[in-house]
């Protein structure tokens, strides 16, 4: 139905216009019903007044048929009428035939009582109304011993009545007009009020949908009427809830990321210590046999090596960390960084790394971010495979994009891992430990970056994740940087 | 139907005593010198008119010295019984009667009206009818004053004897009203086509009310005849009383009060007349009666 596609604003008052008009037409019927009977009443002893009154004086001059007598009578009558006032009058005898009428030029004396008056006249004195003529037709019969004499017709000019009914008509029309209008307008005035709560609720979820979940500010809330509190309060809570979740997520990320550090931490240390046993050798060989000048030289090219060694990896470190969102170039070396990064993890987990490298030069990406992305998944891709199997890891550019495919000689990445890998980007961050924070973050970095990411089975088992980045143009990215 | 009626009217006079004693109580009383004069009016003039019948009253009682009793009645037929039974002293009647009742009757005064103790009947009908004389009105409803009347009767009567016919052959309906204002009313309303009516009331009517004649138009005016006169019974006629009353109607002229009346009756005066200015009258009145109804 059409009403139901209404809004409440519109619907309500709709409903009340359609109520009122129910009422009106209702009231307006029952009032000139009643109007109509009673003005009927009235015009009837009215008309039995005036006819009595006649009849009475009348009775010697019907039955001497004196034509003079009878007209005097009735124009004399007529002169002190009131306000409804007999148009015509007319005196028969028992024949029908006029002996005198009061407009003697219309109906002359000695004819017929003309049909307009025996037609409508059902029952001797009841009066019948006919609205279209504005006349109410009235037959008494004279009866004089008994017997009946003649008769008296009357014709009343019932405009002024009319008049009445019709003015009476035309105020409840215009009240019922008027009052419809008001409640109508109340209506709408009121469902607007009640329902700009809810619409400002509404609001608020909408943008829910689309942005922040924010709460609705305590003063806002105050405004409310009483009634909508409760949807606020509860909004206000699911809002305060989605915000905590949020901050928990962020924190949770941190703390990945630092656990990941961690564990490269863990992994730099092992590089570090390794050369320094051999170091701390050196010297002892050095004080010993310093004099010796092969050994010498010897041991000083082991020292040199190592802290070569050592130099490297906390150069990768210090590059790797040095800023959150460095908006450098990523270059080839950076992914040579990358390898040296997860290489201590990979020889702990017992991983081959196979590495490959194609870029040529400085590609117009953001160097963080990239190896943000790579190291997640390389890390990732370490975890899934088993000890003594290989991890392929390679990165290439085409004209517009970089290429990052990642295998690894696991079980299969599960469905949950994949949906969080490429899901949309409005899924929230999954909580706790080991829930695939990692490929949640690296969903959000490659959306950043504009990219997209594919899984798919790998050859010989395994998985295979492919992310594609565009290339920015090299203008807006001179702008960036 | 009225003709009857005023033949039956009558031979129920000359029969005399049974009308009489309706009237006794006027019959009674005495004549005696401070007993009050008897005057009776016929519906002759507006009867409505009670502030003239008031003056006259008063005029009269002054001008004799002795009160004065003024007697109206709704038909001349009733006046003229008063007066030939002598119930009354003296009467305004039509000279119709007077010459009915010739051997009963003295004259005791005739009004003057513009100069002669005369006026006319007039025939009258609706304003914009197309009728010139009486033959024009054959077959319509008529209306007529008294059956008593000689204006309002009579001589519309004598007319259709010269043309052979009687009103209840002449018209298809005719009615009386008992009074010349009566007349005048039903033409205006179309009650009646024709009305027979008193040319002095018609003109007197014309002025006072304006708006009742003007429906009206005067189609035929008859030749002069004798004024209504004021009568008495002959036996009566050189009584003191009727000298009196001569003299006070004869006078009324010289006194401010007698012109006051003169003036709402718009007469000039009353004269001493000679009886056979009723003879066109009485040839009338024998013209009728020659013609079967």
């Amino acid at each position: 139905m059409m009403l139901r596609r209404l809004p409440l604003t519109a619907r309500v008052p709709l409903i009340v216009t359609l109520f009122m008009v129910a009422v009106s037409v209702f009231t307006s019927e029952r009032v000139l019903t009643r109007l109509a009977e009673t003005q009927e009443r009235h015009i009837q002893a009215l008309a039995d007044a005036y006819v009595d009154g006649l009849a009475l004086a009348l009775v010697d001059s019907i039955i001497r048929e004196d034509v003079w007598q009878v007209f005097d009578v009735l124009d004399r009558s007529r002169e002190k009428s009131g306000d409804i006032r007999p148009t015509e009058t007319i005196v028969a005898g028992p024949d029908d035939f006029v002996i005198a009428s009061s407009k003697p030029l219309d109906i002359p004396s000695h004819v017929r009582v003309p049909a307009r008056y025996v037609a409508p006249i059902r029952e001797n004195g009841r009066i019948a109304v006919d609205e279209n003529e504005k006349k109410a037709y009235l037959r008494r019969d004279v009866r004089y011993e008994s017997l009946r004499i003649g008769s008296i017709y009357a014709a009343l000019d019932i405009a002024p009545l009319l008049a009445e009914r019709r003015s009476v008509l035309w105020v409840l029309l215009l009240t019922n007009a008027l009052l419809t209008i008001a409640l109508a307008g109340a209506a709408w005035f009121i469902m607007r009020r009640m329902m700009r709560p809810i619409t400002l609720l509404t609001g608020y979820l909408e943008r829910s949908h689309t942005g922040a979940v924010t709460s609705i500010p305590d003063e806002i809330v105050a405004q409310v009427p009483r009634d909508h509190r409760p949807a606020f309060g509860a909004y206000n809570r699911l809002a305060s809830a989605v915000a905590d979740r949020e901050a928990l997520s962020a924190r949770l990320a941190e703390e990945e990321r630092l656990a990941s550090l961690g564990r490269l931490a863990s992994g730099m240390a092992h590089e570090i210590n390794n050369p320094l046993g051999g170091l701390f050798n050196a010297i002892d060989t050095l004080k010993r046999h310093g004099a010796d000048r092969h050994t010498r030289n010897v041991t000083l090219d082991l020292v040199d090596r190592g802290l070569k060694g050592i130099r490297d990896v906390v150069r990768v470190a210090l590059v790797t960390y040095r800023a959150e969102r460095d908006q450098r170039h990523l270059s080839r070396s950076d992914i040579d960084d990358l390898k040296r990064l997860v290489a201590p993890e990979a020889s702990r987990l017992g991983v081959l790394l196979e590495w490959q490298n194609e870029l040529t030069d400085t590609v117009g990406i953001p160097a963080t971010i990239v190896r943000q992305i790579l190291l997640n998944l390389a890390l990732n891709a370490c975890q899934a495979t088993p000890r003594g199997s290989c991890a392929a890891i390679s990165i290439a550019e085409t004209l517009v994009s970089v290429v990052i495919r990642v295998e690894d000689r696991g079980p299969g990445m599960p469905a949950s891992a994949i949906a969080m890998l490429i899901g949309g980007g409005d899924r929230p961050a999954p909580i706790g430990q080991g829930t695939g924070l990692g490929l949640w973050m690296t969903n959000r970095l490659v959306r950043e970056l504009g990219g997209s990411i594919s899984v798919a089975a790998g050859a010989e088992g395994g998985t295979v994740v492919t992310v594609t980045l565009p290339r920015r143009k090299e203008r807006e990215f001179a702008h960036v940087a | 139907m009225a003709l009857r009626m005023a033949i039956d009217r009558r031979r129920l006079l000359r029969g005399g005593g049974s009308l009489a004693a309706s009237f006794g109580v006027l019959g009674a009383r005495a004549h005696a010198a401070d007993a009050p004069l008897r005057f009776a009016l016929t519906p002759v003039l507006l009867t409505s008119d009670l502030v003239m019948l008031e003056a006259l009253k008063d005029y009269l009682a002054r001008a004799m010295g002795r009160p004065v009793q003024l007697v109206s009645r709704r038909t001349y037929q009733e006046i003229t019984a008063l007066l030939v039974t002598r119930q009354v002293d003296a009467a305004w009647i039509c000279g119709y009667p007077f010459v009915a009742y010739r051997k009963e009757l003295a004259l005791v005064a005739v009004p003057v009206w513009r100069g002669k103790p005369l006026y006319q009947s007039y025939l009258i009908g609706r304003a914009g009818q197309k009728a010139d004389n009486l033959a024009d009105l054959a077959g319509t409803v008529h209306a007529f004053s008294d059956p008593d009347s000689n204006s309002g009767y009579l001589v519309t009567c004598a007319a259709l004897a010269e043309m052979g016919q009687s009103p209840g052959r002449f018209f298809s309906h005719f009615f009386y009203t008992y009074g010349h204002r009566n007349v005048v009313r039903a033409v205006a309303t179309g009650l009646a086509v024709g009305g027979s009516v008193d040319g002095y009331v018609y003109d007197v009517l014309r002025e006072a009310e304006p708006a009742l004649c003007a429906d009206t138009r005067v189609i035929l005016k008859s030749e002069l005849l004798g004024f209504p006169p004021i009568a008495c019974p002959a036996a009566e006629a050189q009584s003191p009383t009727i000298m009196q009353l001569r003299e006070a109607l004869i006078t009324m002229p010289n006194d401010q009060r007698g012109r006051d009346v003169l003036a709402m009756l718009r007469l000039d005066g009353f004269s001493n007349e000679p009886p056979e200015l009723f003879d066109g009258i009485a040839r009338k009145m024998d013209l009728v009666r020659g013609v079967p109804p």
